[in-house]
């Protein structure tokens, strides 16, 4: 048995009980968070030790650790390692329960984990309320009207949308008689998916489910409201994380199950809803005064662009790898986008302890308060348009040209159209940081951890740009893992 | 197999016999009321025509403590659902089973220190 | 043949039940047609033989969620109004409308795999052997535990003040 492909979560949950019961008996509350960042890290060097490994599979094919896998395990715990760096600043207002916060941050990693690598509809299931349980406690966190409104909000659409996602399986369930996604493969009908009815019910309800964390239209109510009455950290973990987690999964279970004749139909659906995704999120953006709520409808947008790679994952003749190209930019993307918005949330994490505000008009000046903060955000906000010198413009290439390659032409406009749209909220931001009329002329304080984590986002942001080849070798490796059995 | 036992049968007949006299006995009140004369006043209006007069109003809202035993109590009842297919077959499960068992006991045990140490099971 | 009578006579008692919990004014009074709801649906998976699954629906739903949901009813101020009358009344019965059409016409247009086979019925046993087994489910069963955990952890921390 290769138990040892687990060690990464055994890793993780151990640790996350550990402080469940260290909290108790220590008063010292820096350990706990030193003791969870270390086991991220380990958590990572593990991953990154296995990876490329012969034989991935663990409990006969239930669980797979392969570079699919591996990648957003990577991904997952260096979102967890930023966010938990950034928490020294924002520990005022969790300090009752920070060793709670700590426990329950590091179960929604474990969870993802888990999601990326099942191969199982079952286990794909319970990871994911794992998951939400934990993310639906630390959104409510702070506990004051505003984060327990979000909380429930969260809490009751995260069910629905769970509700959802079982049906789909159900039926899944009832059409193949299976829950590991091989067999599934093998035993749904031949044919168009148009053909099936029952079969296009259970596949639409699952996008469903799956859309809900991924944030995309019409699943994407609950985005503006969750992520401005959320602690801030919990916000940025959400908005990388979750939704990394939301096309880890998707990307798993439509191309390992669904690989067969109905995948020209599937990408359909997801193309329509990308172009809508986009343009509905941008639109949106537009109109906001509070910074969260503009990264929320930024993030619906997000999903918009990164569902081009799964609209793009369908095959082409004649091609030379015809379907690796929309994976493979798709998890180039989400390595980009976690970066620039990461970096963007650090940001924003540091300037709002200081004003007390989340609107956008307090960042005012700050080019003049905060340089260094400041030169940052631009950064990951320039990221997040897609324009050079950052990993964003690099990201949205690699995506579009994926397009291309599957005819898919329109959604390269709508992509730069909704890119040009999005740049006039991203830069207004920008605009109001540096030729604001600052209220104060005091500095904004932040600690050496939130400056490390500003300091290493903006890096890889700027990284990648330069010098791709590795992610995109490791992109395309976890999407050859993933999408090779589908290859004619 | 539980639906081999046929004779529960009887009891799904007792059920809709009883299904079928609750509307029957609310029926034959109404039909005595009918012809009887009405006379109400103050005491005869009351809840308990010669006992304790009722105070406040039926309705009463639960102290949310409550609630945290309702939802240990689930947790005590899953814990206990996954128990019990294990105690059906523990030999053929052998040590790998009661490993399994054990670890998840241990995670969930976890949760019962964390709410015994947080003082949850206190009545305050 | 005695099993179809039952089972018709659970469908028409899960059925009248779940609408008399959408109808019922008093939120109360619908927690507890659920609750015949859930006995219902219980009844019905011992008529296909599902023993275990019976016994899960009435331990955890009928015993622990039932509860859970009747505690969350007492805990409110005053339900016995019910719930206030929303504009989205008709779309939401429209929509639901709709939603059952095209589930019960896919369900039936769809070629099912049916067997009279009673040999393919599962054992608690067998259930137990694919849980606790190395090539089964074990890793999902503890999953299972870490999301207990994170429940009793996340809503001790929502609701306690210090």
């Amino acid at each position: 048995m290769n138990y040892h492909l687990l060690i990464p979560e055994m890793c993780l949950a151990g640790t996350a009980i550990a402080v469940i019961l260290l909290d108790l008996v220590i008063a010292r509350k820096g350990i706990l968070q030193m003791a969870s960042i270390a086991a991220l890290i380990a958590a990572i060097v593990v991953s990154a030790a296995l990876w490329g490994k012969a034989d991935p599979d663990i409990f006969n094919g239930l669980l797979r650790a392969d570079q699919f896998a591996i990648f957003f395990k990577v991904l997952f715990s260096g979102a967890a390692i930023l966010v938990l760096l950034t928490t020294k600043d924002y520990v005022s207002k969790i300090a009752r329960f920070q060793g709670e916060y700590y426990a329950l941050i590091l179960l929604s990693v474990v969870g993802m984990m888990l999601m990326a690598a099942s191969r199982d509809l079952i286990t794909i299931y319970v990871s994911l309320e794992l998951t939400s349980i934990s993310l639906y406690a630390l959104v409510g966190f702070l506990k004051d009207p505003k984060s327990s409104e979000a909380g429930l909000k969260y809490l009751l659409l995260g069910a629905v949308a769970s509700a959802i996602l079982l049906y789909g399986m159900a039926l899944i369930f009832g059409i193949t008689g299976e829950t590991r996604l091989a067999e599934i493969a093998a035993a749904v009908p031949a044919g168009r998916i148009w053909d099936n009815p029952l079969l296009l019910l259970g596949v639409m309800f699952m996008i469903g489910g799956f859309g809900f964390k991924i944030a995309t239209v019409p699943f994407q109510m609950w985005v503006p409201d969750v992520y401005e009455g959320a602690p801030t950290t919990v916000t940025a973990y959400l908005s990388v994380a979750s939704k990394a987690a939301g096309f880890a999964v998707i990307l798993r279970v439509f191309l390992e199950a669904f690989g067969g004749d109905i995948l020209p139909d599937w990408a359909m659906i997801f193309a329509v809803l990308g172009a809508i995704s986009m343009t509905v999120g941008n639109v949106i953006a537009i109109s906001q005064t509070n910074v969260k709520r503009m990264l929320g409808y930024s993030s619906i947008a997000q999903a918009g662009y990164l569902m081009v790679g799964l609209a793009a994952a369908t095959r082409v003749d004649g091609a030379n790898d015809p379907v690796l190209f929309g994976p493979t930019g798709l998890v180039f993307f989400l390595g980009c986008y976690a970066l620039a918005n990461l970096g963007a949330f650090i940001a924003i994490i540091a300037i709002t302890n200081k004003t007390k505000s989340d609107a956008i008009d307090d960042f005012a000046g700050m080019g003049s308060r905060a340089p260094v903060i400041s030169l940052a955000l631009t950064l990951c906000l320039i990221s997040l348009t897609g324009v050079p010198p950052t990993a964003g413009f690099l990201a949205k290439l690699y995506l579009f040209n994926a397009a291309v390659h599957h005819d898919l032409v329109w959604m390269v406009i709508v992509g730069v159209i909704n890119s040009a749209i999005s740049a006039y909220y991203y830069l207004r931001v920008v605009k109001m940081t540096w030729f604001g009329t600052p209220a104060s002329a005091e500095g904004v304080p932040s600690s050496l951890a939130l400056r490390l984590a500003l300091a290493v986002a903006c890096a890889g942001v700027l990284a990648l740009f330069f010098y791709p080849s590795p992610l995109l070798d490791v992109a395309r490796d976890a999407a050859q893992s993933v999408a090779g059995a589908v290859l004619p | 197999m539980l639906a081999d036992y046929g004779l529960l049968a009887l009891f799904i007949i007792v059920a809709i016999l009883f299904a079928t006299m609750l509307p029957l006995v609310a029926l034959a009140l109404r039909l005595a009321g009918i012809g009887a004369k009405r006379k109400p006043n103050p005491h005869k209006d009351t809840t308990y025509e010669c006992g304790v007069q009722p105070v406040g109003k039926a309705w009463v809202q639960f102290n949310f403590r409550y609630y945290f035993y309702a939802l240990v109590f689930v947790v005590l009842d899953v814990l206990t659902i996954f128990l019990y297919p294990w105690a059906t077959d523990v030999k053929g499960l052998a040590e790998f089973g009661l490993a399994a068992v054990a670890v998840f006991v241990a995670i969930v045990c976890t949760a019962y220190v964390y709410a015994w140490r947080k003082g949850l099971l206190e009545w305050k | 043949m005695s099993l179809d009578v039952a089972f018709w006579i659970l469908a028409a008692l899960c059925v009248g039940t779940a609408l008399a919990v959408i109808f019922a004014k008093d939120i109360f009074h619908a927690a507890l047609f659920l609750i015949v709801c859930f006995f219902g649906v219980a009844g019905i998976y011992v008529t296909l033989n599902a023993d275990f699954l019976a016994a899960v629906q009435v331990l955890v739903y009928i015993g622990a969620v039932s509860v859970l949901l009747i505690f969350g009813i007492m805990l409110t101020r005053d339900p016995s109004k019910g719930s206030p009358a929303g504009k989205l009344r008709l779309p939401a019965i429209v929509v639901a409308l709709a939603l059952m059409g095209v589930m019960i016409g896919s369900m039936i247009t769809f070629d099912w795999q049916t067997t009279a086979d009673t040999s393919k019925m599962v054992s608690t046993e067998e259930i137990a052997g694919l849980l606790f087994d190395e090539n089964g489910y074990v890793m999902t069963f503890e999953i299972a535990g870490l999301m207990l955990l994170a429940a009793i952890v996340g809503a001790i921390v929502l609701v306690r003040k210090e």
